[in-house]
Parts: C-alpha cells; structure tokens; sequence
C-alpha cells in the first residue's frame, strides 16, 4: 500500500530548477532510500515532503489526501516526522526535553491546564516523559537526559534527532544522511536500529551518502542527478544502472566500468 | 566552644581550599555570597536615609543610635546587633584571608555566623513584641520612643537576618537558589509596609513603581526571555490597560467598575490587542520584529494623545480614577489613604502570577517556546504550531502588561499618553537585562535594583545632594537634577550588561550561553522564502 | 483516544498509536477556517506583489487631494516641504542602510547621531567668540569658508563618535546574535538623548543661525523658494552623489561592498573588516551630521530628543527602499518625506508621525524588502 506518493515534483529557486519532475511511491513499511550526488536535490525534496519548501509545482499524497501546502507542523503531525542533515536539536534543552518537544502537538493539557498546573497538566506531563525516558533508555542515551543536547558526543545527538522524531508519533520517518560522521560501530548500531524501526511498523525514507549502508539495508532506492529522477529499484539494479555510475563518478567512468 | 553541631548542620557545604568542591559552589559563588550579603547589610543600614533623606523626628537612621547612650534594653539590644552585623561582614575577608594562606577556614567561623544569626532573629522577635504587642517602647532609651520600631531598624534588622541566614544556609542557598529567594525575599515582601509605616512615600513607591514594574517585566519577560521575541513596543499593553481602568472607572464616562473586575478586564483587553499586533510580526526576523512592535508601541499612546474617537481624554488623559474602598465587617478600607492595602494587592498579583508563569515555564508552552527561541524550523518540523505558540506569548505578555496598567490607573489616578513612552518599553527591557533575560528570579532583582535607582534614589538625590552641599558648603551640589540622568542610567544598564554580562545579575544557565554564543537565527518564512 | 491510555508498551521505539491513519486527529481545520486562510494569504500576496503600485497610487491621490483642496500653491508649496524633509531624511537614512548593510544591525543610536550632531554644529558656531557665526553672517566669501569649516569639523566630529560608538559597543557583539547588539544600539541611543538632555536641558535650543542663509531664491507661480530650501536640497543630493561614487570607486568602498556580502571571505581577501566597518561608521554618521547641520539650518531649533522620531521615520525610509540599498535609502528618504507631508496635510498634522509609523509596520509585514528589494551588488 502506498503511503507516500509523490507526483511531479517540481522545485524552483529563480532560475535553478532544484528538483525537476520527480515522481515515487514509498510503500507502507519500506525502507526507501534517496542517492545521488551533491547538489542533486535530495534535501530540497525532503523539505518540500515535510512542507518547509513550499513547491513550485506538482502533488505529496500521504496516505490517499494531499498534503501539498500544508504548513510543516500539520504535516509532522499527520505522521510524517524528519531529521536534518545538519543535526537541528534544540542545543540549550536538555535531551529530555528535546523529545518531550517532540510530544508537544499530542499532549493534552490546554494552555489553561499548563497555566494552573491542573492535574491533567501533570498527568499529562508525568505520561510523556515517561515515554520520553523510555526512548532515550531505548536509544542508550539514558546517562544523557540531563544534559544540554550541545553537549552530547556527535554520534549521540544524531540518534536523540532520531528520538525526538519518534517522540511525534510519526508513520514514516524521513532521515537526512543519518550515518554522516559516524564511525562504523555506529553505523552498524543505525542500521539495526532502522531495521527495526521497520520491524515495529515505521516507514522510513532516507538520504544517505554511505552506500555501503545504503545498499545493505534498502528496499528500492531512488537516484536523483541534477534535480531529475535517473532510475529507481531494488539495490542490486540500481547499482548495476550505467546512468547512476555516470552520474557519480561521470562520463568516462562509466563507460570504463562498463567496458570492464 | 563547644561544638553545637549547628554549623554543620546548616552549612552542607564545607568549606576546605584542598578539597573538589560540587559544581558551582566555586570561588565565584564564594564572592556572590561575601560581596551580596554585605551588600545587603549595607542597604539595610543605608535604605533608610533614602526613604526619608533629610526630614528629622519620624526618620531614623543609624548615626542616631551611634549617637545616644545605650541606657535603654533596647538600645542596647540595637548595639549588638550593629557588632553582630560587624562580625557578618567582616567574615568573608577572614575567610579570604583564610583562603590566600591555603588553610581551610575553621568550622568555628560558621558556627559563629549561624549563632548570630540566630540571635538576630530572636531579638527582632522580641524587638516585635516589646513594641508592637506589650507597647513598652520606654525600654529603648533616649531615641524617641515611637522612632525605635520605624522602618530603619526593622530593615536593618531583616537585612541582617537575611545576610546571616544567606550565609549559614549557603549549601541549601546553592542547591535550591530559587526557593531560597523566595523564602528569604517573601517575609521582607510582606511585612514591607509594616516597616516603613511612617513613610507611606515609600509604600506608594513599592506598590505603583516597584510592584506595578515587577509585573511588566514579568509579562515582556515571557515575550523576549522565554519565547526570545523582542518587544520594544511593550508599554503600549500597559497603555491599553491603562487606558482601560480609566475609562471604566472615572467620571469621564460616568462608569465605575470596580478595580478586581477591572484587572481581569484590562489583561483580557491587552491581550487581545497583544495577539492582534502581534499577527503580523510573526514570520518577521528578530530585529525586524522588534522595529516593528516598536512602530506599534508609538502609534498606540498617539492614538491616545489625539483622543481618538473622543474617548481617551487627548494629551491630558483621563483624571480621577476611582480608587477601590472596601467595607469589610470591621473596618472599611480605603485604598486611596491607606496606600499599604495597594501594596497588598499588587504584590499578592505578583505572586500569583509568578506562580502562574513558572507553571507556564515548566509545561508543553514554555518547552515549545524555547524550541521555538532556539531553532524555528526544527521547532515546525517536530510539531510545534510556530503561529499559535508566538501568539500565545504575545498574547499572555500583553495580558500581565494590561493588568499591571489597571493597577497602575487606579493607583495614580490619572492616565496620560507620557506615561506610555518608548522609554517606558525601555525601562521594562532593561529591568528584564539587568536581571537576567529568561530568569523570573532575576527579573525580580532587576526590578528592584532599577525601580530603586530611578524612580526613588534619583528623586531624592536632589534633596540629599542639596543638604549634603549645604553640609560641606558646596552649594553647586544642591543645582544638579539627578532625575535627568535616567535615561543615561538605562542606557548604561543596557550597554554594560549586553556586553559584560549578558546573561544579567542573575543569568538563566542556557539563556547565558545563548546570548554569548549564539547561531545565526532564522525564520521559517524566511527558510521557506516567504519573507 | 482517551487521554490515560498507556504510551507504547515499553521496549517498544515506535509507538504504536502514531501508525493509524489520522487525517482527523488536529491536523485538519474546519472549513471556514480554511476559507478565510486562504483568502487572507492571497490578500497578502497580492498586496506583497503589488505593494510599489499601491503605495505609488495612494501618494497620488493624497496629493491629488490636496490639489483639489488647496489648489496649485498649497500643492507647491507642500511638495517643497516634502522634499526638504525627505533631504534630510534620506542623509540619516543613508546611515542606517549602510550599517545594515555591512553588520546587520539595526543602528538604533543613529537617529541620537543626528540630533547630537546638530549640537556639535551649534558648538562649533558659538565657540571661539562665535568667530564662525560671525563669519557666515558677514559676506558671501565669508558665509562659504563658514560653512566649509562647519561641515568638515560636524562631520567629523560626528564620525569619530560614530567609529567611537562601533568599537566600544556593537564590535565585541559582532558575532552574538542579532538581538544582543540591537539591545546595546538601544542602551547607546538612550546614553545619548541622556547627555543631550543633561547637558543641552530639556527645552527647545534655539540655533542662532536664522541669518546665515537668508533670502527667497525663487518664485514659481506663487511657491516662493528660500535659499535654505534649495540649499538643504542640494547639499543632500551633492553628498549622496558622492557617496555614490565613493562606494563604487574607491578601495575603501568596494572593500565595503565586499564586507557587506560576506565577512569571512573578505577577511580571507586580506580586507581590514574592522577598519572597513569603522570607515562605515564614520562616513554614516558623518551624513547623519550633515543632516543635522541643514536641520538646524533650516528649522533653527534642536531638542535632546529630536533624533528619535526622526530616527524611526529615516529608518522606515531605509527600509522603503530596501535596506542595505544605498540608492534605495536616498530615493525612500524623499517618498517618506512626501507621505510625512502630504499624509500630515491629509490626515492631520498630529497624524504625521503614525502614519510613518504604519507604513514601516506595513513595509516590514508585507514586504521587508523594501522597494527595491536587496540588490546584494549594490549593498554596501
């Protein structure tokens, strides 16, 4: 079943067409990849998914409705939660409250209730960061809690993003080269980690430059170059697709590898 | 001496060179607490000759008691304390001294401090009854007898109980620093008009001036310090609930509501006007935001100075405002003569909303504000509503601004567009700088440091400097208008604090970092190219 | 969904209540929510788009309007007074642009630079037995040495303090955030009016200057125009000239132009940034000095807190006409003086300053980049 399906994504910023008629689906429990080379558009596509790229032109449907033009948080809240390439935690809360921020939109408490301190406000605040503890505690950053999210080591404030997405409920996750700057041992820990993920019923759409990783845990992928979608499929084809060498390590490359 | 065990007891925090000490009780806690409470004690000693600078029979200040006998119990009593006091604030240099040969200050010194302490306490209990409840003032010598229990001594004596206990208690002062405030700060809070009966100047400026500012930067505090947007036109709520008092509580349209409805009515008023003005600020930058509410800020006392739709009086404003009196069974109050039940109010109001605001602080809103100060668009990506949640923040800043100009209406009596200038808005944002942005317990600090400064020590500059001319025969002295050196003292608060101190007297731990070593901000339009 | 239903079973990182379909749950409005969004946003967008036609035709009609009320000569003569008052505020926007353009502050204190100014230049007239006064009141030749020595010694003077203001206050906040040197511009414009009002009082200070440039010029139809008219005119638009061809010319200027668009790059060009903002500071601060002295020259009294207002309604000017666009500020300075004047003539004097006030919330609202947008090549 289709839970993402774009249509004829178009992206233009003054005369750079960003992202130029693309079109996929992410099936519901799928791990999809996006690849291709620097500057090809594959963050500009997520931020126009997420809404934070209004687009020039073409459709997002989740789940059957159009979500084109909805403002960001709405769409987060339909189900779709993300990290940035560039980590953007919120540096002076603590991990805790990172993710509590993440449970902001389904908490109960009204303003008044935060206001007066109600018992509901506290039930409420008391239900989410237990919840909030038992990521943490799930992701190991448990020792963490406590401190400002600045402080924790690179690798760690990767996964508290990856927390704090879990924090809004989401159906499909979409992670912004989630393996960049960690070390193997890491990045093994994040593939299982999203293996999982899949496995406990979440979508999870990527960018990831790491082939290695990429390949390894990859439903289909999908390639972007220059704004333009050059093939899509399971990782076996995709890495065996002349265009996608091409459009990595360029004209000749190809056509060496190719002859080879 | 034998070991009470007391110092131990009260002081959690032994204080050995050689030892680790726990995080941030290091040497500049040691300086905050040497330099604050002498500080403190020398305000309790100074306070009065500014609350009453020249006037002699109802003043008292302490050359009064350096100049009578000790015959009475009483005075006495006061010369103790006054060694007492002596030993307090000469026990940091000891402990420096201690300090700068590397020994570790012996047990006793504290144990010392505490007992004092304690004794301060008790004779002050006494001081109370003796004068207040057995009415035998002839104990206190040859000061006049009514004098011994006005406001100098009283101050004095809180000041000392405070800076005896601030230091006893210091290891619960350094875990728990905001209870600490609050239970250090309450009691003189409260008994303040009690203290200073015979100066009801000084109650009107604690009530109109100190309490009326205290909440103004509470409510711009949730503005700029939790949610990080910079209101420079923040007086013009204040106007509006101002302005609203006065409408419906004088003769100019001949409706008299009463002063508690009025509060509600005039935070409801602001914050609708907050939220409206605030709508189209909100994918505007920082600065571009703050120039924005600034424009705001001016238009609003204009509309009042050119008596819009007849309704706001012109540059004159409206005059004779009620002011509430209150039957009760036994007594009727009036609030005009008896400023003290002002006082009373606004500092319950305070308290309350101090309540509120950190119950605010610590909930969904204030964690989805700091989300929204720290990173707008990942705040949007994780769910947050940036339009509500900003319009929230407008909206309840203006509502503690509106309220605190229904009591500043009833209070003076008279509303005018002057009261609601831009230095106004200033005056509010360099309380809030002062103190420390984000920080409630610093924005009461702030509060009082400035409203002190400006609005009673630079009225009574004149006189004293005038007397103190006189004295060493200096006439020129008594020509100099000190009022004219408020707006250089904002603007030095402002400029000294921004860049020595950014994070105010008492700074926020993550608002300290923020201000010094902040990213660059961007908005979500900005991001997604609307603005 | 009751609000005491359990989070996801421990042990579990998804919860399990998020992966239900829910289009329903708070994410969607109700109809005629969305209805009035929708026409609000493109009520927005087609104001944003057609804003520069908007604010062109409202001009008109209010000086049509004034035509048609006061004829030909109330016309005239209020067209004069516009550009007179627009002179002076494109110099003090010239300022706030060019700051802004390079540091991306908001120069609060430069309005207070202004008015200070003005100050010096009275200083400077009066002192030495009043040995300027004295000169620009005794001939043709003499007037013209005065006036030389004025504005070399007030421009000056203003941009020291300028350049003094920038390295005591803004340099140290350079690199905090944007708030942090805007409080300190506020603390320093409030240091100033501060000093003005403790040194010069409170009151209105006369210049003593109403004999220096005397006389009408010219008459058209029935608009007669006095020298100081034609005189704060032409000094406004000689400097800006300059300033034109300085900032594209010379060293200093293209350092600048490249200061504005990137900081690190040109400090890695081998571009003094310190000096090249001080030199901003001071050539700012210098045509906010000019601008006081053809105030003062023009209207023969000052106050303490004069640079305030002027200062907002000279920076709504900047902003008009892009900030960071130096061109921008010369030509909004001179639309904001027509709207002062014409709005004023329209609405009521007393509505002047609100009416300025309102259209910087407009500007800011609906087009914060102005009407010229940021032409980055031109910023400086």
């Amino acid at each position: 079943m289709a839970l993402i399906e774009v249509e004829s994504m178009v992206k233009r910023f003054g005369g750079l067409m960003a992202v130029n008629d693309v079109s996929f689906v992410i099936d519901t429990r799928e791990i999809v990849s996006m690849i291709g080379p620097n500057g090809a558009g594959k963050t500009t596509a997520f931020n126009c998914v997420t809404g934070l790229y209004p687009m020039t032109s073409g459709a997002v449907r989740f789940d059957g409705h159009i979500i084109t033009g909805q403002p960001p948080h709405r769409i987060t809240r339909l189900g779709i939660a993300r990290t940035f390439q560039n980590i953007r935690l919120f540096s002076f809360m603590t991990a805790l409250d990172n993710v509590m921020v993440g449970a902001h939109w389904w908490m109960s408490a009204r303003v008044w209730d935060s206001v007066v301190k109600s018992p509901r406000a506290r039930a409420d605040e008391k239900r989410v960061e237990a919840r909030a503890r038992d990521l943490l505690e799930q992701l190991g950053l448990t020792r963490y809690a406590g401190s400002y999210a600045r402080e924790l080591p690179y690798g760690l404030q990767r996964r508290l993003e990856i927390a704090r997405a879990l924090a809004t409920q989401p159906r499909v996750l979409l992670l912004d080269e989630p393996a960049a700057g960690l070390n193997p041992q890491e990045k093994k820990e994040l593939m299982a980690l999203i293996s999982r993920l899949r496995d406990e019923g979440l979508t999870i759409f990527l960018i990831e430059h790491d082939m290695r990783v990429v390949m390894e845990i990859s439903d289909r992928i999908v390639v972007l170059d220059h704004g333009v979608k050059i093939t899509e499929g399971k990782p076996a084809e995709v890495r065996s697709n002349p265009q996608v060498i091409e459009a990595y390590l360029g004209q000749g490359a190809a056509e060496r590898m190719v002859d080879a | 001496m034998p070991s009470l065990g007391l110092g131990r007891l009260l002081t959690r925090e032994r204080v050995d060179p050689t030892a680790r000490r726990p995080r941030g009780a290091g040497t500049s806690t040691f300086w905050i607490f040497s330099i604050g409470s002498a500080t403190l004690l020398f305000m309790g000693w100074l306070l009065p000759w500014f609350v009453r600078p020249t006037s002699s029979g109802i003043g008292y200040s302490p050359m009064d008691v350096v100049s009578s006998a000790p015959t009475g119990i009483g005075t006495f009593l006061v010369y103790l304390l006054g060694i007492g006091m002596l030993v307090m604030v000469l026990s940091p240099f000891a402990e420096l001294f201690y300090r700068a040969r590397k020994r570790a200050v012996p047990e006793r010194l504290d144990q010392v401090r505490v007992l004092i302490a304690v004794f301060g306490l008790v004779s002050t209990v006494v001081v109370f009854l003796l004068t207040r409840v057995i009415q035998e003032e002839q104990l206190f010598g040859p000061i006049d007898a009514f004098t011994i229990t006005d406001s100098a001594v009283w101050l004095t004596m809180v000041g000392y109980i405070l800076a005896a206990t601030a230091y006893g208690l210091r290891g619960w002062v350094i875990r728990r620093p905001t209870t600490a405030f609050a239970a250090l700060a309450l009691p003189v809070g409260i008994l303040l008009p009690l203290m200073f009966h015979q100066a009801p100047v000084f109650i009107l400026w604690a009530a109109g001036s100190l309490g009326i500012y205290t909440l103004l930067a509470l409510g711009l505090n949730v503005v700029v310090g939790f949610a990080g947007l910079l209101d420079l036109g923040y007086a013009a709520f204040f106007a509006i609930g101002a302005y609203t008092c006065g409408s419906l509580a004088s003769p100019k349209h001949s409706i008299h509501l009463p002063l508690w409805v009025l509060i509600f009515l005039g935070a409801a008023v602001a914050s609708m006007f907050g939220a409206v003005l605030g709508a189209p600020t909100l994918r505007l930058r920082g600065d571009y935001l703050a120039i924005v509410t600034l424009g705001f800020g001016e238009i609003i006392p204009d509309l009042a100075t050119n008596n819009i739709g007849k309704l706001t009086g012109g540059p004159d404003g409206i005059s004779s405002i009620d002011q509430p009196i209150v039957h009760l069974p036994f007594a009727t109050i009036n609030f005009g003569i008896n400023k003290e039940w002002y006082y009373w109010s606004v500092l319950l109001v305070v308290i309350v909303v101090i309540v509120l605001l950190r119950n605010l602080e610590h909930s969904r809103v204030g964690r989805a504000w700091v989300a929204l100060r720290e990173d707008e668009v990942a705040a949007a990506a994780t769910g947050i509503n940036t339009t509500s949640t900003k319009l929230l923040a407008f909206a309840i800043g203006a509502s503690v601004s509106g309220l605190a100009g229904a009591f500043y209406g009833s209070i003076v009596t008279i509303v005018s567009p002057d009261d609601f200038s831009f230095s106004v808005s200033v005056s509010i944002l360099s309380i809030i700088v002062l103190g420390g942005i984000g920080n409630i317990t610093g924005v009461i600090v702030g509060s009082f440091v400035l409203t002190f400064v400006i609005f009673w020590m630079l009225q009574y500059l004149n006189e004293w400097s005038a007397t103190l001319g006189q004295t060493i025969n200096v006439p020129s002295l008594g020509n100099i208008d000190y009022s004219q050196y408020t707006y250089m003292i904002y603007g030095v608060a402002l400029i000294l604090m921004m860049l020595l101190r950014p994070g105010g007297l008492i700074p926020s731990r993550a608002r300290q970092i923020e201000l010094t070593s902040g990213g660059e901000e961007e908005s979500l339009a900005a991001v997604q190219g609307i603005a | 969904m009751s609000d005491e239903s359990p989070a996801a079973a421990d042990g579990m990182l998804v919860d399990q209540r998020g992966l239900t379909s829910r289009s329903h749950r708070g994410a969607a409005s109700s109809p005629a929510v969305v209805a009035t969004s929708t026409v609000l946003r493109q009520l927005y967008s087609l104001v944003q788009r057609y804003f520069p036609q908007i604010l062109v035709a409202g001009i008109a009609l209010s000086i049509l309007f004034v035509y048609t009320t006061g004829g030909l000569t109330l016309m005239g003569e209020q067209i004069k007074n516009a550009l007179v008052l627009g002179a002076i505020y494109a110099l003090v926007a010239i300022g706030y642009t060019m700051v802004y353009g390079i540091i991306e502050l908001i120069n609060f204190a430069h309005g207070d630079v202004f008015a200070l100014s003005s100050f010096y230049a009275l200083i400077i007239a009066t002192s030495f037995g009043g040995f300027v006064n004295s000169l620009a009141t005794g001939s043709g030749i003499g007037l013209l040495v005065a006036l030389v020595i004025l504005f070399v010694t007030t421009m000056a003077a203003a941009g020291f303090t300028g350049m003094a203001i920038e390295r005591v206050a803004y340099r140290r906040l350079r690199d905090a955030p944007r708030l942090a040197p805007l409080i300190t511009a506020i603390g320093v414009s409030f240091l100033l009016e501060g000093f003005m009002l403790v040194k010069f009082g409170a009151d209105n200070v006369p210049t003593k200057n109403d004999l220096w440039i005397t006389g009408t010029a010219l008459t058209l139809g029935k608009v007669s125009i006095a020298w100081t008219d034609l005189f704060v005119f032409a000094t406004a638009v000689a400097l800006m000239f300059t300033l034109g061809a300085f900032v594209r010319i010379t060293t200093l200027g293209k350092a600048m132009r490249a200061t504005a668009q990137d900081r690190n790059a040109s400090l890695l060009c081998g571009i003094n940034v310190n000096r090249t903002i001080s030199a901003t500071f001071f050539i700012g601060s210098a045509l906010a000095a000019a601008g006081g002295i053809v105030y003062s020259l023009n209207y023969h009294s000052i106050q303490w807190s004069l640079g305030y207002r002027l200062g907002i309604i000279a920076f709504t000017a900047a902003v008009l006409g892009g900030i960071g666009n130096i061109v921008g500020a010369g030509i909004g300075g001179f639309v904001i003086g027509i709207i002062y004047v014409f709005g004023g003539q329209l609405a009521g004097g007393e509505w002047s300053d609100s009416l300025i006030f309102a259209i910087l919330v407009i500007i800011l609202t609906f087009r914060p980049t102005g009407l010229f947008g940021v032409d980055v090549t031109t910023r400086a």
